[in-house]
């Protein structure tokens, strides 16, 4: 189910005016696309943490503009607690949009009883795909990965009618045996003082014997 | 031994001032869980260290630790007992210098509990305040 957000207008602009607007608990918002002119709106910020806490791409608008839009991006403060600002974007039932989206793993790996360790790199996948099919996350089956096994991009399973956009050889996840110690710790393996860029070793040396 | 650059422009850095917020390197990027910083200062490479020990001893190479500081700044000393002038002390340590948001630690492979625990260890060892953080919508 997708979420609602009751929005308004905003006819003041300006980061005076959107910061006396956060104040009130109104999350400033701007709503373009499809060659018609922009719209700026507030949402209250309850409604914006629900669905950025369900992760939902698609929410319905209601109040001053009554549509479904895609949420494009999502500004958060510099501790990610509160969202300053949020893009909605215009889709038609007809379209395909390009959107990254979440990977989450599901199951409990094989190779993780024989002695490995679940490796997970890739954690965004870039895909296109039709507008009113997007889904919230991407979900990657990892119970039947072994040791020294990978999921690739290419197998990841997409939505129907969706395109992956990145390179399908990509490892999303792997099962890897543990790290050693020492493997973890090389880079700080070096001792001493680091090199100085652009001076010779006499000198420095020569400014070593000065200090005493 | 702890961290500390390989090449550097000048051996000596002046103080500096830590101003603002991080506005890069404040989200949670390589795991699923992380350690933000909540106030803005120097973390010494030694206590880098050992916060990433503490870690890895808990996590025991089930999960993976990210380190996402480094300490590229050097901090000078003088000697003990010495007498003020003769100019600037020699390189004692190096430090990171953090700004309010940065996320210093990430986690990943690991389940949120286990996360927590482990980032609670950590958390210990820092000389700031610092937050559990997850992955967000972006």
């Amino acid at each position: 189910m997708r979420d609602s957000l009751t929005v308004s207008e905003r006819s003041e602009l300006g980061k005076l005016h959107v910061r006396r607007l956060r104040n009130q608990g109104k999350v400033p918002a701007i709503l373009y696309g499809h060659g018609e002119a922009n719209v700026n709106l507030a949402v209250p910020s309850e409604q914006v943490a629900l669905a950025v806490r369900h992760g939902s791409r698609l929410v319905d608008l209601n109040g001053a503009v009554n549509e479904t839009v895609l949420v494009r991006q999502v500004q958060w403060d510099a501790f990610g607690l509160h969202v300053l600002h949020l893009d909605f974007s215009r889709i038609s039932a007809d379209e395909s949009v390009d959107i990254v989206l979440p990977i989450e793993l599901k199951g409990a790996a094989i190779g993780t009883k024989e002695g490995g360790v679940i490796e997970h790199i890739k954690h965004e996948l870039r895909i296109r795909c039709p507008a009113l099919r997007i889904p919230e996350k991407l979900e990657v089956n990892i119970s039947a990965l072994h040791l020294d096994q990978a999921v690739t991009s290419g197998q990841v399973t997409l939505p129907e009618g969706a395109q992956l956009l990145t390179d399908a050889d990509e490892i999303v996840v792997h099962c890897i045996k543990p790290m050693v110690e020492d493997e973890l710790s090389t880079a700080a393996a070096e001792s001493g003082e680091p090199e100085v860029i652009g001076r010779k070793k006499e000198d420095a040396e020569g400014e070593g014997g000065d200090e005493e | 031994m702890a961290l500390m650059p390989k090449r550097v422009k000048h051996r000596k850095n002046q103080r500096g001032r830590i101003k603002g917020s991080a506005t890069r390197g404040n989200r949670v990027v390589f795991g699923d869980y992380g350690l933000q910083a909540v106030e803005g200062g120097w973390i010494k490479a030694n206590t880098i260290e050992a916060g990433r020990i503490a870690a890895q001893q808990y996590i025991r190479g089930e999960g993976r630790l990210y380190v996402r500081m480094f300490p590229h700044k050097s901090i000078t000393a003088r000697p003990l007992e010495t007498r003020m002038g003769k100019g600037k002390g020699e390189p004692a340590h190096w430090v990171a210098v953090i700004k309010p948001g940065s996320v210093l630690y990430e986690l990943g492979g690991v389940t949120e509990d286990q996360a927590k625990v482990c980032m609670a260890r950590l958390a210990h060892k820092m000389p700031l305040r610092v937050r559990f953080v997850k992955r967000r919508m972006t």
